[in-house]
């Protein structure tokens, strides 16, 4: 479906005015190269700056390239514009595509006309997106009253109504709370699932990556860092599972043989440890009287923190 | 041939429904929509009318009577105004407050023209008093300037409508597009838009020498309604041009506006190169 | 509030007001390209206008109490206090009511009419150094300017004229306390202001009809008087009284104004916004 193959994008900024500014060069995107497969669902990660967003752009046909080819479906983005735009749906976090002050439906209504949906097909998706999305309460309120949750919503119907192949998700949840999140992720899964729509999902939120995204990849100052599985990605570079032990009283030296000893307090001390947890819940009640243990798995969140902070992925030095 | 009509159609229609939404969100606030669209009449109406007002204490104005000046006051404004209507949506604020709120982004993800959308994006049904007023002012000048209305003479003065529509519309792409490169624009074409629009409402004869041949061979605007009034009037074009240059509004207005959108369609260019 | 806040009669915090002005001052300054530009549109409007009222004048000497330089002036004066006196429209008050900031303000001890007062005084000053005083310099220049007749009673009319004119757009702001789209409802004021306070001819050009009837409007008070002051028009006792009439209609207007806030906070509260 998406096949990028050496994208590179470099931006140059002026700034300082017309006469006098001094000129900066900067490298959004770096060798960028991957693929996507009809029916994926995957998720771009990256910290802000990062060059996601860049990315986006290329592949919505929004910015030209410097350099790389980019296909999507066969078409090139920015070449073949219309013909483009007319088989993808998109949906930003921060801005709608509706118009602000027409009532959803009138707004749904006018899309229908834009992209050059059959009335009957118009009504099936409006129909069923009712439902799922339980638009109902709001259709005939202006884009401007709506809450974030009811907006993005409408958004999501908004950008589906014409049978698109593809759909770009922008934060969708971003500001939302947890119901509304879960609502959202729902659809999206139901999408993929019912029609097969191939879903590439920008998000900060790990759990919508979790539940949606099998496949990952996570992009650095301009550089593509990985591109696999999230579990993989775990397995990798995620931390080590962690024992958090309650001591009957605070041991004189919490340290232990075969463990590694993350931190103590009083009669609560937690190691770090590889592996299956029998031997490390053995080693510890062997060393001192024990009223409770609790096994931690790694956070995902941690690991991708530390990807991003530590650069742990980045093989080049940089 | 038949797609081709078809997308045409397509086209028509959905410029029509872009424009209505902008009629049906812009009359939800019923009560200060009329005082809007009185406003811009009034506007509109008493700059003219102040200027009627006082005419008679001073007697006369560099030899033209008040249906002559009407004449010239009411083409500027009907044309700007309808000029307005339509091109609204690439006046440089507009275009900026696109880029700026990421609604450009949005046009260029439909698959619809883009000029399209930016014509169906900023319809400002209030002006619509407005036109009535200068139709009004230019009725009135119809009727006063004591001119012989030949078949000719009429569809003269209807050309140069055009063509100032034609040129005021360019000069507004021309601004709207600036705003891709620089915000500071903005203000720069405001002079040349309304400040031009203010100029040619009276017969250029009454500005100093070098503001009238700057307005005429530099920046075409004299072309546009002073040289076709005064061909109607039956008096001599100034600097000895010859009779038939009072017939060129209609190739200068189209003119400016094919270039213009030359120069969007750099800008557009730039903007998919550079981002925002 | 601040420690040694100086306090002036009945408790008014003199150093915060002056503060609120001078921010609003300085904020003036900060688009120098937008103003460079807003001065050139000035100064070609002001080429217009000065072109028309030539080619009125011919060759009069002098008409209504104006000679052609007088006149001159007049669209001098007018292009340059533009932009102090805010006349095409001032919306800051129905923006921060739309937005749902009034309650901030609300929160703070001090007389929310008084602040945006002084606000807008730190406003108009920059506006009239950086705009005002270099249109009139350019035309001081390029057309010549006449000098005020009496400089003392010039500069209390001017006040006042700035005075008069905020109290009438405060005025017309509250209007968003009821109506969500209270822009329009702004045009169609700034329309009647611009018409009716001379800004399009000096009034006492229009028939003396309409002078009567304007007469009885607060509008000659913000823009006309001050003109008439500087070119000695009005003169001695005329001035003093054309002065008073300016201080009637702004104690006047300002009282309105508060009446107005009040109720249209009141309005706020109830309806929760």
């Amino acid at each position: 479906m998406i096949t990028v193959e050496h994208l590179h994008k470099t931006f140059v900024t002026r700034t300082g005015g017309l006469l006098r500014g001094t000129r900066r060069t900067v490298e959004a995107v770096r060798d960028v190269s991957f693929s996507v497969a009809r029916g994926e669902v995957v998720g771009y990660l990256g910290p802000n700056g990062a060059g996601k967003s860049t990315t986006i752009k290329v592949l919505t046909g929004l910015l030209v390239p410097t350099s790389g080819r980019v296909d999507v479906g066969g078409l090139v983005p920015w070449r073949d514009r219309r013909r483009h735009v007319a088989r993808l749906g998109a949906v930003f976090g921060q801005r709608t595509t509706l118009w602000w002050d027409l009532p959803v439906r009138d707004s749904l209504d006018l899309l229908r006309d834009v992209y050059r949906v059959p009335r009957e097909r118009f009504r099936q998706n409006l129909a069923a997106f009712t439902e799922l999305l339980d638009l109902g309460p709001f259709l005939g309120t202006p884009a401007r009253s709506l809450s974030l949750g009811q907006r993005m919503r409408a958004d999501l119907a908004a950008a589906l109504l014409h049978d698109p192949e593809l759909l770009f998700l922008d934060e969708p949840t971003v500001g939302l709370d947890v119901v509304a999140k879960e609502r959202i992720r729902a659809f999206v899964q139901h999408i993929n699932a019912e029609r097969g729509v191939t879903v590439l999902l920008t998000t900060h939120d790990l759990t919508d990556t979790e539940r949606l995204a099998r496949r990952v990849l996570i992009i650095d100052h301009g550089r593509l860092l990985y591109d696999g599985g999230l579990p993989d990605l775990q397995a990798r570079f995620g931390g080590a599972r962690e024992l958090v032990v309650e001591f009957e009283s605070a041991p004189t030296d919490p340290a232990i043989d075969g463990l590694q000893l993350i931190g103590a307090e009083g009669p609560r001390v937690t190691y770090a440890f590889d592996g299956a947890a029998a031997r490390p819940i053995a080693l510890v009640t062997a060393h001192a009287p024990v009223r409770d243990i609790e096994v931690r798995e790694p956070d995902v969140e941690a690991t991708i923190r530390r990807i991003y902070e530590d650069g742990l992925l980045r093989t080049d030095g940089s | 041939m038949a797609d081709l009509v078809g997308g045409a159609r397509h086209h028509l229609r959905l410029y029509r429904r872009l424009i209505g939404a902008q009629i049906r969100s812009q009359l939800v606030y019923r009560f200060a929509f009329v005082l809007d669209a009185a406003a811009a009449a009034l506007i509109t109406g008493t700059e003219f009318v102040a200027f009627a007002l006082v005419l008679p204490r001073f007697g006369g104005f560099n030899g033209w009577s008040l249906g002559e000046v009407a004449l010239l006051y009411g083409m500027a404004e009907l044309a700007f105004v309808l000029m307005d209507l339509v091109f609204g949506g690439f006046d440089a604020p507009t275009i900026s407050t696109h880029v700026r709120t990421g609604s450009f982004d949005t046009f260029l993800l439909r698959p619809v023209p883009l000029p399209l959308q930016i014509f169906g994006s900023d319809f400002a049904l209030r002006r619509v008093t407005r036109v009535a007023l200068a139709a009004s002012i230019l009725a009135y000048g119809v009727a006063g300037a004591g001119v012989d209305w030949t078949a000719g003479a009429v569809l003269l003065l209807a050309a140069s409508v055009l063509g100032m529509i034609a040129f005021f519309g360019g000069l507004f792409v021309v601004g709207g597009t600036l705003t891709f490169w620089t915000v500071d624009s903005v203000e720069a074409m405001n002079v040349l838009t309304y400040g031009g629009r203010t100029l040619i409402s009276f017969p250029m004869d009454i500005y100093g020498t070098w503001l009238r041949r700057t307005f005429t061979y530099l920046i075409p605007a004299a072309f546009l309604s002073y040289f076709p009034v005064l061909h109607v009037l039956g008096r001599p074009l100034p600097d000895g041009l010859p009779r038939w240059a009072a017939f060129l509004p209609l190739v200068i207005g189209p003119l400016l506006l094919a270039a213009a959108f030359a120069f969007w369609r750099v800008g557009v260019r730039r903007y998919h190169g550079a981002g925002s | 509030m601040t420690t040694g806040a100086k306090t002036l009669g009945g408790g008014i915090n003199a150093a915060l007001y002056l503060h609120g002005a001078r921010l609003a001052f300085r904020r003036q300054f900060a688009y120098p390209a937008a103003t460079f530009w807003g001065l050139t549109t000035n100064l070609f409007f002001g080429a217009l206008r000065v072109a028309v009222i030539l080619a009125l004048f011919g060759a009069r000497p002098q008409v209504a109490g104006f000679t052609a330089q007088g006149a001159i002036t007049y669209t001098g004066l007018t292009q340059a206090f533009l932009s102090a006196f805010a006349m095409f429209g001032w919306y800051d008050l129905m923006r921060t009511i739309h937005r749902g900031e009034v309650a901030t303000e609300l929160l703070r001890p001090h007389s929310f009419l008084g602040f945006w007062m002084a606000q807008d005084a730190g406003r108009a000053a920059a506006q009239f150094l950086l705009r005002g005083c270099t249109i009139l310099a350019l035309y001081a220049l390029i057309w010549g300017l006449q000098r005020p007749a009496s400089p003392g009673l010039l500069a209390v009319s001017m006040l006042f004229a700035w005075a008069c004119g905020f109290a009438f757009r405060f005025w017309v702001n509250c209007a968003a306390f009821w109506s969500a789209d209270a822009v329009g409802i702004g045009r169609f004021a700034w329309a009647w202001m611009g018409l009716a306070c001379g800004f399009l001819m000096p009034l006492a050009f229009f028939p003396p009809w309409l002078q009567r009837v304007l007469a009885c409007t607060p509008f000659p008070s913000m823009m006309n008087t001050m003109v008439e002051v500087w070119l000695g028009v009005r003169t001695g006792a005329g001035a003093v009284q054309g002065i008073a009439v300016q201080a009637a209609w702004t104690v006047a207007l300002l009282a309105l104004a508060r009446l107005t806030l009040a109720r249209g906070l009141r309005r706020l509260e109830v309806a929760g916004g």
